[in-house]
């Protein structure tokens, strides 16, 4: 199994890409790319109908895409055919350039959704559990517990609900479920407090004080400056204020979460280690994060962008862009790897 | 006013003004430059923020509040919330209706606004976990159903001002608060979304169009697509607090007193 932050890695790396282009050529081959791994790590999983129901998604997505913008903006020459401008909030000519747009918006959505279907697909929730930074652990044991508890509780539902339509209970108005819902809220809370008390006797007694102003005014601090960074960037102010802000805000976010988190004792009882080959795919996934930004900042892959307006016209494509397309056969390349 | 209340409040009122100044950015700064790319990273950039808000206040909130007891009676009534999700399909409702509301709203109103934050943000963040729905949206989603929970403590006061506590008053102002927010829920989630959804004349958003001229895009883009699914929340809201508020506070009642046993500070909070 990959190792989650690799996995994160790849994420962040697929988001700037699909984030980055409206050229649906690129976003075509990322997509056919996404559907291979997904299918991939889904018969892993034993999950079938993965590709099917995606692929709905994205057809639905890109249906409605293109219905709405084509419905909404009157934009564009080729104008296909007309709705009488009387009519309230359609009225109007409906161009082939607006439909298009729609149908790019629809696959860049479509590819995100997908994207994270993917992680969700790739790592097991106690992966993602672990994620959680450090300085959040009763956050995270929250979580646990919750996730822990999830099971019992729906099992417990099925039962107070069985036992409810056997004494005649029909379960057809909302009014039906108020005795399913206080049974299961009391038994669950009782469990609640004996979990408690076995916390207690387990050395987790203590109210957890990780507050100190300091830490909370630079959390506050970092998101103000990355907030006022991407400000600035929209009045177009010059790009080296912004990356400052965001280093700033960023590093200044990572490093309180850093020194509060060496300050919770926690212990592990299995730990996520590095492999060879997760080195070895985070390495590449960094080498293809510097390579994009600098064509990008460059200005070496003028393809990314795409636009149909004023008059539709086919996308151009470079081989260095399409070779950008190929992030999601990174986690493939390695025959068994996951 | 000490000084833990004051960083609570500076923490609020700074997390609540980023927070929706990233959601209406869209408004109020139409500068974005370059239409296609500024118009993608919108979305992503109101989720990092929104993000960032977010670990601000279950910082402050999980410092302040949570020791054992809390962490246990929380994950369990997340879990249960987080369960209800699932009961969608099985509860007779209308597209949009969700149970989830209620708890989050009860909790806010019984607890205080921490615990009706955390309550709302770790319900989406557990279901999330389980139907595999993480994704950009969720931070936005999940702050604002924490805003669900930490905004109940207003119809605590005025119980508490107009002497409504178990009387009729109390659960027709819960019903009246979950439906206020059936409605605003769908709004402000809509929010995260809309930029993105295309540009140019019409009901999307245009860089270039004042601060009003985008609204009333967003009004006809609200009422185009969301408005029927947002009523039915609301009126879902209204129905279930009016019929099941009453037997789940007496047991939040019952489970409070036993909370405060040996820890009268986390409940005052």
């Amino acid at each position: 199994m990959m190792n989650a932050f690799v996995w994160t890695l790849w994420l962040l790396a697929g988001l700037i890409f699909l984030l980055s282009t409206r050229n649906p050529i690129y976003l075509i081959i990322t997509l056919a790319g996404l559907f291979i791994l997904g299918n991939r790590l889904a018969k892993a999983k034993h999950i079938s109908a993965w590709v099917r129901s995606n692929l709905r998604f994205l057809l639905t997505m890109l249906l409605l895409s293109t219905l709405i913008n084509g419905l909404f903006s009157h934009a564009g020459e080729t104008v296909l055919f007309t709705i009488p401008p009387s009519w309230p909030l359609i009225g109007g000519n409906i161009t082939l350039e607006s439909l298009a747009y729609g149908a790019v918006n629809g696959l860049v959505i479509g590819a995100l959704y997908i994207l994270f279907n993917i992680i969700n697909l790739a790592l097991s929730i106690k992966q993602i559990t672990r994620l959680i930074p450090r300085a959040f652990h009763p956050i995270a044991m929250m979580v646990t517990i919750a996730l822990t508890f999830f099971p019992s509780i729906q099992r417990r539902a099925r039962e107070i609900k069985e036992a409810q339509m056997i004494r005649g209970n029909p379960m057809k108005k909302i009014s039906d479920w108020l005795p399913i819902l206080i049974p299961l809220l009391v038994t669950s809370l009782e469990n609640a407090f004996l979990l408690a008390e076995s916390m207690t006797a387990r050395g987790f007694h203590k109210q957890v004080d990780l507050r100190t102003p300091r830490n909370l005014i630079s959390l506050i601090l970092g998101a103000f400056a990355v907030f006022s960074g991407w400000i600035l960037q929209l009045y177009r102010y010059p790009a080296w204020i912004t990356i400052v802000l965001y280093l700033i805000g960023g590093g200044l976010i990572l490093l309180t979460l850093i020194l509060i988190g060496k300050q919770t004792k926690i212990t592990r009882y299995h730990h996520e280690g590095w492999t060879r080959l997760d080195i070895l795919m985070s390495s590449v996934i960094l080498v293809y994060l510097i390579s994009f930004a600098y064509v990008s900042l460059a200005d070496r892959l003028s393809t990314l962008s795409y636009s149909p307006y004023p008059y539709i016209s086919i996308p151009v494509v470079q081989t260095l862009g399409v070779l950008f397309c190929l992030l999601p056969v990174f986690p493939m390349v390695l025959p068994r790897y996951d | 006013m000490n000084k833990n209340r004051l960083l609570r409040l500076g923490t609020d009122l700074f997390v609540i003004c980023l927070g929706m100044l990233s959601l209406i950015s869209p408004f109020i700064f139409p500068q974005a430059s370059t239409l296609n790319n500024q118009a993608a990273t919108f979305p992503i950039m109101i989720s990092l923020i929104i993000l960032l808000c977010l670990l601000i206040v279950i910082f402050e909130a999980q410092s302040s509040l949570l020791d054992s007891k809390m962490i246990a009676f929380l994950a369990v009534l997340t879990a249960i919330n987080a369960g209800l999700r699932f009961l969608e399909n099985a509860i007779p409702g209308p597209g949009g209706f969700s149970p989830t509301f209620f708890l989050i709203i009860l909790s806010g109103y019984y607890f205080g606004s921490r615990i009706g934050f955390l309550m709302g943000a770790m319900t989406l963040l557990i279901s999330a976990l389980i139907t595999g729905g993480i994704g950009p949206w969720l931070p936005g989603q999940m702050i604002t159903a924490g805003w669900v929970g930490q905004s109940a403590v207003l119809v605590t006061f005025l119980v508490n001002k107009f002497a409504l506590r178990d009387k009729p008053g109390e659960i027709i102002l819960l019903s009246a608060f979950g439906a206020l927010w059936g409605m605003l829920y769908g709004v402000i989630i809509n929010l995260w979304f809309w930029p993105f959804l295309g540009a140019g004349v019409g009901q999307t958003f245009t860089q270039t169009a004042s601060a009003l001229e985008n609204l009333q895009r967003y009004v006809v883009y609200y009422l185009a697509t969301s408005l029927v699914w947002d009523i039915s929340r609301a009126a879902g809201n209204t129905l279930i607090i009016s019929l099941m508020a009453k037997p789940v506070l007496k047991i939040l009642h019952r489970f409070k007193r036993r909370l405060s046993f040996q820890n009268q500070e986390v409940i005052r909070r």
